[in-house]
């Protein structure tokens, strides 16, 4: 599903990613850890077209398709989704509509009619209550005062919602509570599909207890430096980073 | 003296004394002691009369050639609504105008008012001042023919609007419109004015709107301007609070070539608090130049300032605002918050949020920032699989939310996202969100 090959990328005027390397395939659940300032944000980022950050070398595919030469835009409608680490507020804009314009957008693309009124207010009713939020979410902006938990559960039920192929989720679990992160990776765990594929951004090992990841990376310089199974998780936290880091030495 | 100071002479000399002559007198020759004022007055440094002061003009007629038909301009109430609307043409007050009865007012013509009230209206005759910011309105003062005095007796539901057209055959001519509002102790009342022009030119037009709250009076004004393209309008407005009054004020630019437009509000006595509410609209090259002064000269007195400004194409939006804390005036409470949205690379947007204080113990915060549309935000809906232009014109519409928000009377909030929709870039994608 995903192929990234030899990824280098440099954000204001700063090389990040240093030749990254992997494949996804669809049905897997992947997990990339590594220190702070190891390039992980860096490479969610890119794979979801932010414009400013500058594809030095290499290429990624999505799907077969040149995932580089799409628009940001155009990686939402063909399934990727990037759920970020600093979930942005927009006071202004309900949440509502974003969610619809968002749904709407990827049918237009998909050569479907639009979502009928009716039936998406059922449909994110559904989805909030499977994600345990209250009803004040439905007339608020997007994000607009939302604590820490609340924005990243908003996150994942933006993913529920318009269903993505791919899901990119950056540090989805930082600062949640533990009932939270329970909460968050049912979303997870409910997308799964032999048709989908996930990817976990996380420095911590704790959400890899409840979403169970097929593969674990380990990013530091901007390259990955290590793989292994979900055993590589529990014996980086036993370890810390730095054994890593020797090993490639 | 500049070719326009010599045709307010003119007019002036022409004019018939009237009741209000030792007030008139006064502004008259003050007026043409300072002159108009310039680039060197600290509130007029970004806005150049040069071509103004170089016409002459004559007093504009105050009457409508032809039909007026409400449906060519902007309409701010419902048509099903029976909303009172009361007419200035230049500034002319309704020929009827006393014998107007809307319930909670008392409506009578300035002139009228002047001949047997001289006394009672001499308070909303402020003495002359030499501050730049008051040139217009000493001007105004003078050479004012006519216009409306309105009591708020009651607590009023239902808006009032006033509704000015400018009218005229040429550029070169001048109105005066002159508005006071009165609102006794423990009124309220809405009211709306609404500024249009009425054929393809329009007279310079300088208005005046003076507001006086007595005590825990309550006041909903809006002022909204929606000139054509070529029109040049100078209007200003004096708030006076009485204890725990409270003031909403609207202004809302959405037309003329060039719109200057002055707040000064006087928080005279305790508990009196100001909510005031800027939208700024740059369009074309449209140049529109907000100033706003809020005196709090009295303890727990409270202002909030919310000014937001888009300029597109070549226009150019300022706006400046300044606090006073006067001696004693403590615990003032005063935010100004002005951010600026630019949406061309010509366009022009300057703000300056101003502080002087001097009583201790006040809570006083500012703050101004002037931008494009924020990458992160565009980023973040664009990654949700939004068109770019949907995108951005999110972002335009989510920034004038602050504003509009506000508004109680919804009809008017209605009609003016619809008309300040139509002045952004993207407009029919903007309509979805309404």
């Amino acid at each position: 599903m995903l192929e990234i090959s030899d990824l280098s990328a440099r954000v204001a005027g700063k090389d990040i990613l240093a030749g990254v390397n992997l494949t996804v395939q669809a049905g897997e659940v992947h997990a990339i850890m590594g220190p702070n300032g190891s390039g992980k944000s860096t490479l969610a980022q890119v794979l979801a077209g932010r414009e400013d950050y500058e594809v030095t070398r290499g290429s990624v595919t999505f799907e077969g398709r040149d995932l580089l030469a799409m628009r940001a835009e155009e990686r939402a409608r063909a399934g990727l989704f990037l759920g970020f680490q600093y979930p942005v507020e927009i006071p202004g804009v309900n949440n509502v509509y974003l969610l619809k314009a968002a749904l709407n957008a990827k049918r237009k693309a998909a050569g479907e009619p639009e979502v009928d009124a009716y039936e998406f207010l059922a449909l994110i009713r559904q989805k909030m209550k499977f994600m345990q939020m209250s009803e004040s979410f439905l007339t608020r902006g997007v994000n607009e005062g939302f604590s820490g938990g609340e924005k990243k559960r908003n996150e994942v039920l933006q993913m529920l919602v318009l269903e993505p192929k791919l899901a990119i989720l950056d540090e989805t679990d930082s600062g949640l509570d533990i009932d939270a992160l329970k909460v968050v990776s049912m979303g997870v765990n409910s997308l799964r599909d032999p048709k989908r594929a996930v990817v976990l951004v996380t420095h911590y090992q704790r959400l890899l207890d409840y979403v169970i990841p097929d593969q674990v990376h380990v990013l530091s310089g901007g390259r990955i430096v290590k793989s292994g199974d979900k055993s590589l998780a529990h014996e980086l936290e036993r370890r810390g980073y730095d054994w890593v880091g020797t090993q490639v030495a | 003296m500049s070719a326009a100071l010599r045709s307010f002479e003119a007019q002036w000399r022409a004019r018939q004394a009237d009741a209000l002559q030792p007030i008139r007198e006064q502004a008259m020759q003050r007026f043409l002691k300072l002159g108009l004022p310039t680039l060197r007055d600290e509130t007029w440094r970004y806005t150049d009369l040069r071509s103004l002061a170089a016409q002459s003009y004559q007093a504009a007629a105050g009457e409508v050639r032809g039909t007026l038909d409400p449906g060519a301009s902007l309409s701010l109430v419902d048509a099903q609504a029976s909303t009172p609307t009361l007419v200035m043409v230049n500034g002319a007050a309704p020929a009827d105008a006393d014998a107007v009865s809307i319930n909670g007012f008392e409506i009578s013509s300035i002139r009228a008012l002047s001949k047997h009230d001289y006394n009672s209206l001499l308070r909303f005759f402020p003495p002359v001042s030499d501050a730049d910011q008051r040139r217009w309105t000493l001007l105004n003062t003078a050479l004012f023919n006519d216009g409306l005095y309105l009591k708020i007796t009651g607590q009023v539901t239902v808006p009032l609007i006033i509704l000015h057209v400018s009218t005229g055959d040429s550029a070169q001519e001048l109105a005066h419109p002159r508005i006071i509002i009165d609102a006794l102790p423990g009124a309220s009342a809405t009211i709306i004015e609404h500024h249009v022009t009425h054929g393809e030119v329009a007279p310079l037009n300088n208005s005046n709107t003076h507001i006086a709250l007595g005590k825990d009076a309550q006041l909903e004004h809006y002022r909204v301007y929606a000139t054509g393209a070529g029109a040049t309008h100078l209007d200003a407005l004096d708030i006076h609070q009485a204890q725990g009054s409270r003031c909403k004020q609207f202004t809302i630019a959405l037309g003329g070539g060039l719109v200057r437009s002055s707040l000064e509000a006087h928080l005279n006595q305790s508990g009196a608090s100001l909510e005031s509410y800027s939208l700024l609209v740059g369009h074309e090259d449209r140049h529109v130049d907000c100033v706003n002064i809020v005196r709090h000269a009295a303890p727990h007195t409270r202002s909030r300032q919310t000014a937001r400004a888009i300029a597109s194409d070549v226009s150019r939006v300022i706006f400046n605002s300044k606090v006073i804390v006067e001696a004693g005036a403590v615990h003032a409470d005063s935010q100004q918050s002005c951010r600026g949205l630019l949406l061309s690379p010509n366009a022009e947007i300057d703000t300056r949020p101003q502080l002087e204080i001097h009583a201790d113990e006040v809570k006083c915060a500012h703050g101004a920032t002037t931008g494009r549309l924020d990458p992160d935000m565009l980023f973040y809906l664009l990654s949700r699989g939004l068109d770019r232009e949907t995108a951005q014109s999110l972002l335009v519409y989510a920034f004038l939310a602050d504003v509009l928000t506000g508004m109680s009377v919804t009809s008017a909030r209605a009609a003016i996202e619809g008309a300040l929709i139509s002045q952004l870039p993207d407009s029919q994608i903007l309509r979805k969100f309404r």
